[in-house]
């Protein structure tokens, strides 16, 4: 019977594991094939019948394709014994949908197992006679499901509803009112398992349908801390998206904005209940950011995708929700009974429960109740590793809006040893989001316990988060400068001609973070910059030397002691020029020009001495960006240069050299940059979903639904249709069948194409909002990391000024950072690229109206892969046109018409 | 290519980086899109053998996403093994790694990321409940019960039965009795012929007619604790992690209230579903019908505590290519019971290439990995524990710049460091003959020592 026994008895141990197998199905999975599985399969024995289903369990486990015994196993499906029964089931649901015709050889005895006194048989029958999904028998299976939604069996009504979905999904319109009708009565049920399932059916099935709900609001929502955990995560959002539709915003919330910012005396009364739970006396302007939480109460509404596409900031700012309307949670019945009923949900073992609640208080609850979702979110924390990146994730979005909820609770997001990167840089995030006056000496002592790590990346992590810490508590700066100056003269940094890649991402990142600190108040700062100067000897690290020899020229006028010491510090790198790195090399030649360009009077003989050293060394260079760099200043500074002619015969004409001169002045000279407040461009969507861990919208995300659209029944009709996408604005083309389509509507004639303008904004809109991002992404969670992507860019922005005038992608301090997955972000291009429209109706040829289309850059919300088309009507005639319809073409089984009369 | 996890699916230029095969592939996928939630698990081994699939939708999960998953996670390495959310090119995946085994679960369209988290952490619990242990050959040996389970525990991508209670009555679990059985008849069916009563009762998590001759009901409280002590020795978060667990045996429907001594010194809880939440409100009292056998009655948080039961202080200095090191355990405050099972670990940095530690108490061993195990066990009598020893940099290296945490663990029984405590725990019902039992238990949880 083992074979195997004694061939591989030799050891004790050996023959002991085989012991341990006896009586389990491990040689069925070893070697399903043995023996010959179709003999077995006819066999009148069900034991043998069992083996052979097995057998073929085990090959389809290991990824095998055995539907070819599909009508042998089909055969089985009458059998009296369960097991054989359960195997069936488990075959028959792997391979119904590629052999069809042979399932429906199994419909016969599910119909008479539909009649069995045993519910699990009943269950399992209909279970697996809607899993097989095949068209033709739909209709029974409907009948089944009515029927089985109405049995005495919980078990068997809680299977009904799952069965639902599976009718669902195979797009039968003329089933469609029925199967809404039977989740209506299921949510109804008495048993809250049924009414568990019965709403994970109507949010695949018809979530929309808010009617449903409005019935049994009240009922559902007692019934939801009965209900099993699994329907309540589905049911808390199905409650809490009616809430909004039937009675919007609650106006105390966090989502109620433009009210508060109106009106600062109403925030002022707030502010003492704020301070009281925060505990120490924060800053009345931090505790609460307003413009950040309107944005993000904003993406919960329309769906991050179409509030960035908003073409300008300021638009983004004055629109206000047009049919917002505001309900207050200490009068409105409904309202309150949700926040009372989800609230002992905090408790519940399930932390996706525990999540789901909070995400309905945190846009619900009155802002001075909020509170209460941060201990069970915190408590979450401790659940599980893989669920505490996720609750992170949305940690991060409550504290950027809230910080004074976590900010004394700071010590939740220290690190552990034991965490992975990912969460690691997300707690450091927190950790600078959430800093205050009072918590700020622990956070920093941590900080530097950080820098010590053993994880390099992470240290330098660490590094920036000080540096962040410091551009939020201004009173910090000094304090965090001296730590890092003080790391930056660490010895092993310095000492050790090879230091490793990670050890100078530390260190670069150090200066970075002092250069961030220092840009906000320089002249304040001058003796960091000398002593980091002083040190430039003996910091190796070229990205870091380029950094500090950029600080040079940029801050050459601050202070007293600075343009003292200038040329001999000009001189010392004109010196070290030869053995420098590109990078430094090019940063040389700015910081040269830039203080060349600045200098009048003394010292100008000695400096022109210099730059043209300098400028010499550069043009024999080896590396041709540095060449070209050199050149261009040679030409660019020719009248600062001095009194020698260039060697080339160039004529400079004066008014040539005016312009030169008004060109370096504008290059080098120190401009302030007037940077307006860039908008917060991240992307935020609801809590606890997955698109806000993936920063995208996943297919199927739905925003919040519009507030009060259920009030009026015109207006819920029109938003119907057009979020259910098979309407006819949105097409569901993928993109070959797109273009073909596009044939179809004879755009033929290529001169009615129209190139909309490019690029009509400008310069200085493209500067400060520049079309294409690149960030770091370090983080994994870029969006969110608001600061850090600011500081980037802005950081961007002056390499890249400096660097303008011979390449503008060599952006140093991109290259100096220690090697990090960038993220590059396309936003709203419609901006600046108007789409092509196209003709689709000549007024003259469709009686006085002008049909345009054109592919608009918007995300479909149905699916990634359809194509948007944006249709415009136009009205050229003086009459009326009514009963406009617009036809697919295409799926004739949807012809779906929008009729509308201008 | 961790710039491609990056962007944005839903971006208009995804299909982009699909080739155009594929494309059409998923365009179809995506246009009869099914609203359900998981769409397939997979079971992983540690060597990226797909062990099982369960497809749990009519729209299959090609294998290939775990050939692309094993690619990913070969070429980043752990940080993409710690990576509960992945967004491949055509799904989401959801990981969580139980002992080796690689829990993965596809979906397609947007759902709670936590719920699916939550589920594969159930699925791993009643699986190394049910095969008592998880490993590639338990779960070979027993795919078909496996099988059955993820059949019962899911349907359509919706959780269905999770209640372990409810499971083992419907699926039985592997014993020794059917394992011989099988063996002597060749035949064994671990499929119940009857639903369980539970699954259509009031109380879902226990069945109606359980008769014990003697009734007895044990509570533990199981705690961890977890703390931090910083680079200059001073304590900056101590906190404990604890949960009360039930054994219950009792006949009929009991009804349980259990209470507390202190129950203000709960910063907060979490209950199994049986848990009734209005007696708590009101008098942070535990009113509950129990399931039958072990269950985790609550679980709960103490923070701000101030006392720890051990002090570790580790101490490098280094000079000219070489580490000295030394780490020395003690008592810090007596809980009252012998304290056991001590164990110190840390991870050597990197750039030591060699070590020589010794201890005047316990074992030491240096994994291939250079993580490095102090087991002491007690502490004895006569003298404080020390590991001594010297690390051995890499060439080049001067000293040492980086320096390891230590990773403390240790047990004591009989004590809450919490300083929790059972009041009493009443029956409305007493039947004739009942035990009851306390006990408490505290571990080392996160607790960690930074040098």
């Amino acid at each position: 019977m083992f074979p195997q026994f004694g061939a591989t008895a030799d050891t004790l141990s050996k023959a002991s594991t085989i012991m341990f197998r006896i009586g389990t199905d491990a040689h069925l999975y070893d070697d399903p094939e043995d023996v010959n599985i179709a003999p077995l399969l006819d066999s009148k024995f069900d034991s043998e019948k069992c083996e052979a289903l097995k057998r073929l369990l085990a090959l389809i486990a290991q990824g095998f394709d055995v539907s070819n015994f599909f009508p042998q196993v089909v055969k089985n499906v009458a059998s009296h014994s369960l097991e054989v029964k359960k195997l069936v089931y488990l075959y028959l649901l792997h391979y119904a949908q590629k052999r069809p015709n042979e399932a429906l050889l199994s419909i016969n005895s599910f119909q008479k197992d539909l009649g069995d006194t045993n519910p699990l048989v009943r269950a399992w029958a209909l279970r697996t006679m809607a899993g097989i999904r095949l068209h033709a028998i739909a209709p029974l299976v409907l009948v089944a499901v009515g029927k089985c939604a109405r049995d005495p069996s919980v078990y068997v009504r809680k299977c009904a509803a799952t069965a639902l979905p599976k009718l669902h999904d195979l797009r039968l319109e003329e089933l469609s009112s029925t199967i809404e009708e039977i989740v209506g009565t299921l949510l109804t049920d008495n048993s809250p398992a049924v009414v568990g399932a019965a709403a994970a059916a109507f949010s695949s099935v018809c979530p929309n349908n808010y009617s449903l709900i409005g019935k049994n609001y009240k009922r559902l929502c007692t019934i939801l801390p009965d209900v099993e955990e699994w329907g309540q995560i589905v049911l808390i959002g199905i409650l809490l998206r009616y809430a909004i539709a039937r009675h919007g915003l609650v106006r105390e919330s966090m989502m109620f904005h433009l009210h508060s910012k109106e009106h600062s005396s109403s925030e002022n009364d707030d502010s003492d209940v704020h301070s009281t739970v925060g505990k120490v006396g924060i800053d009345p302007s931090k505790k609460y950011d307003s413009e950040l939480a309107s944005m993000i109460s904003r993406c919960y509404i329309e769906g991050p995708d179409e509030y960035l596409s908003r073409s300008s900031y300021s638009n983004r700012v004055s629109l206000a929700f047009s049919g917002a309307k505001f309900t207050s949670c200490k009068n409105n019945e409904d309202v309150k009974i949700l926040l009372q009923c989800t609230s002992p949900l905090f408790w519940s073992n399930n932390s996706a429960v525990v999540l789901a609640a909070a995400g309905v208080h945190w846009i619900m609850a009155p802002r001075e109740n909020i509170q209460r979702i941060v201990k069970p979110l915190l408590f979450l924390l401790r659940s599980s590793r893989s669920s505490n990146y996720v609750v992170l994730c949305n940690i991060q979005v409550f504290a950027k809006a809230m910080p004074y909820l976590f900010a004394s609770h700071f010590e939740n997001f220290f690190i552990l040893s034991a965490d992975s990167y990912q969460t690691k840089a997300l707690k450091l995030e927190i950790l600078c989001t959430i800093s205050t006056d009072s918590s700020i000496a622990s956070i920093l002592k941590e900080f530097q316990d950080y820098i010590r790590d053993p994880d390099r990346k992470f240290a330098a992590d660490a590094v920036a988060a000080i540096g962040l810490c410091a551009l939020q508590l201004p009173k910090m700066a000094s304090t965090c400068l001296e730590g890092l100056l003080a790391l930056t003269r660490q010895d092993f940094f310095t000492s050790d001609v090879r230091t490793s890649e990670e050890e100078a991402g530390v260190l670069v990142q150090a200066i970075m973070s002092i250069k961030m600190i220092i840009k906000q108040d320089p002249p304040s700062h001058e003796k960091v910059i000398v002593q980091l100067v002083r040190n430039l000897d003996s910091i190796k690290v070229p990205a870091a030397r380029a950094i500090i020899i950029w600080m040079v020229g940029e801050y050459s006028k601050v202070g007293e002691i600075i343009p003292k010491m200038l040329i001999t510090v000009l001189k010392y790198i004109a010196w070290s020029f030869a053995s420098e790195s590109s990078e430094t090399k090019l940063q040389t030649l700015n910081t040269v020009a830039k203080v060349l360009s600045n200098s009048r009077g003394e010292n100008l003989e000695t400096l022109q001495k210099i730059a043209r050293y300098v400028l010499e060394l550069a043009e024999c260079d080896m590396n041709y960006v540095v060449r070209g760099r050199g050149c261009f200043f040679r030409k660019l500074l020719s009248c600062h240069l001095g009194s020698k002619k260039l060697e080339d015969e160039v004529i400079t004409s004066p008014e040539n050299e005016g312009l030169l001169n008004v060109l370096a002045e504008h290059m080098f000279h120190e401009q302030a940059i007037q940077q307006s407040p860039v908008p917060i461009n991240y992307r935020v969507y609801l809590p606890g979903s997955l698109s806000q861990i993936v920063l995208h919208a996943a297919p199927g995300y739905e925003p919040l639904p519009k507030p009060c659209t259920i009030l009026h029944d015109a207006d819920t009709e029109a938003d119907v249709s057009e979020q259910d996408g098979s309407g006819s604005f949105t097409r569901s083309l993928d993109e070959e069948s797109g273009s073909y389509n596009g044939s179809d509507h004879s755009v033929t004639s290529g001169g009615n194409t129209e190139s909309g303008e490019t690029g009509s904004s400008s310069e200085d809109e493209n500067i400060q909002d520049p079309l294409i991002q690149i960030s770091d992404e370090s983080h994994l969670l870029p969006a969110a990391s608001a600061d850090l992507e600011e500081l980037m860019s802005k950081r961007d922005l002056e390499t890249w000024l400096d660097d303008q005038p011979s390449l503008p992608n060599s952006t140093i301090h991109k290259e100096s950072k220690v090697p990090r997955s960038a993220r590059i972000s396309i936003k709203d291009i419609e901006k600046r690229v108007r789409p092509k429209t196209y003709e689709l109706l000549d007024s003259a040829n469709g009686n006085g109206m002008k049909v345009d289309y054109t592919f608009s850059s918007d995300v479909s919300n149905i699916s990634p892969h359809v194509v948007t088309i944006q249709a415009t009507f136009k009205n050229c005639s003086i009459e009326t046109i009514s009963n406009i319809v617009l036809k697919h073409e295409d799926s004739t089984a949807k012809p779906s018409d929008c009729s509308e009369s201008l | 290519q961790t710039k491609l996890l990056l962007f944005p699916l839903s971006s208009s230029c995804s299909a982009s980086f699909h080739s155009s095969g594929e494309t059409q592939i998923v365009s179809e996928q995506a246009i009869q899109r099914e609203e359900t939630m998981l769409q397939c698990i997979f079971l992983l081994s540690d060597s990226g053998e797909v062990m099982l699939e369960k497809q749990l939708t009519g729209n299959r999960v090609d294998r290939s996403i775990c050939v692309w998953f094993w690619d990913q996670l070969l070429s980043h390495g752990d940080s993409f093994k710690q990576q509960p959310v992945i967004a491949s090119p055509t799904h989401y995946l959801f990981q969580v790694v139980r002992e080796g085994i690689t829990f993965l679960a596809c979906t397609q369209v947007e759902m709670p990321p936590l719920m699916a988290i939550e589920f594969l952490c159930r699925v791993a619990d009643v699986l190394s409940d049910y095969l008592e242990g998880l490993n590639e050959d338990v779960i070979k040996d027993n795919f078909i019960i496996v099988y059955e389970l993820l059949d019962e525990m899911m349907d359509n991508g919706h959780p269905l039965t999770t209640e372990p209670n409810i499971l083992r009555e419907m699926i039985a679990p592997p014993n020794i009795v059917s394992k011989m059985l099988s063996v002597v008849t060749g035949n064994s069916s671990n499929v119940s012929e009857t639903l369980p009563g539970a699954t259509s009762s009031c109380v879902p998590w226990r069945t109606t007619d359980i008769k014990y001759a003697n009734n007895e009901v044990y509570v533990d409280l199981v705690e961890e604790m977890d703390a931090i002590i910083n680079r200059d020795g001073i304590l900056v978060k101590c906190e404990v992690f604890g949960e009360v667990q039930v054994n219950s045996h009792i006949t009929g429907v009991p009804d349980l209230a259990l209470s507390f001594v202190n129950p203000s010194v709960l910063d907060d809880v979490r209950f199994h579903p049986c848990v009734r939440y209005r007696p708590w409100e009101s008098y942070q009292i535990l009113s509950f019908v129990p399931p039958d056998g072990q269950f985790k009655l609550m679980s709960y948080r103490v923070r701000k505590l101030k006392s720890i039961p051990l002090y570790v202080k580790p101490q490098i200095t280094s000079d000219g290519g070489s580490s000295r090191i030394s780490v020395m355990v003690g008592i810090r405050n007596d809980p009252g019971k012998a304290i056991d099972s001590i164990s110190v670990q840390f991870q050597l940095p990197s750039c030591v290439s060699s070590t020589d530690l010794t201890a005047n108490h316990g074992v030491v061993n240096v994994l291939s990995n250079k993580t490095c195990i102090w087991s002491i066990d007690r502490i004895p009598k006569d003298r404080a524990p020390l590991l001594s020893g010297t690390l051995l940099l890499e060439n080049g290296l001067d000293r040492l710049h980086v320096f390891p945490t230590f990773q403390v663990g240790f047990r004591v029984q009989g004590v809450a460091l919490s300083g929790l405590q059972i009041d009493k725990l009443e029956l409305k019902v007493i039947p004739n003959r009942l035990y009851k039992g306390f006990r408490a238990l505290t571990r080392g949880g996160q607790y960690e020592v930074r040098s």
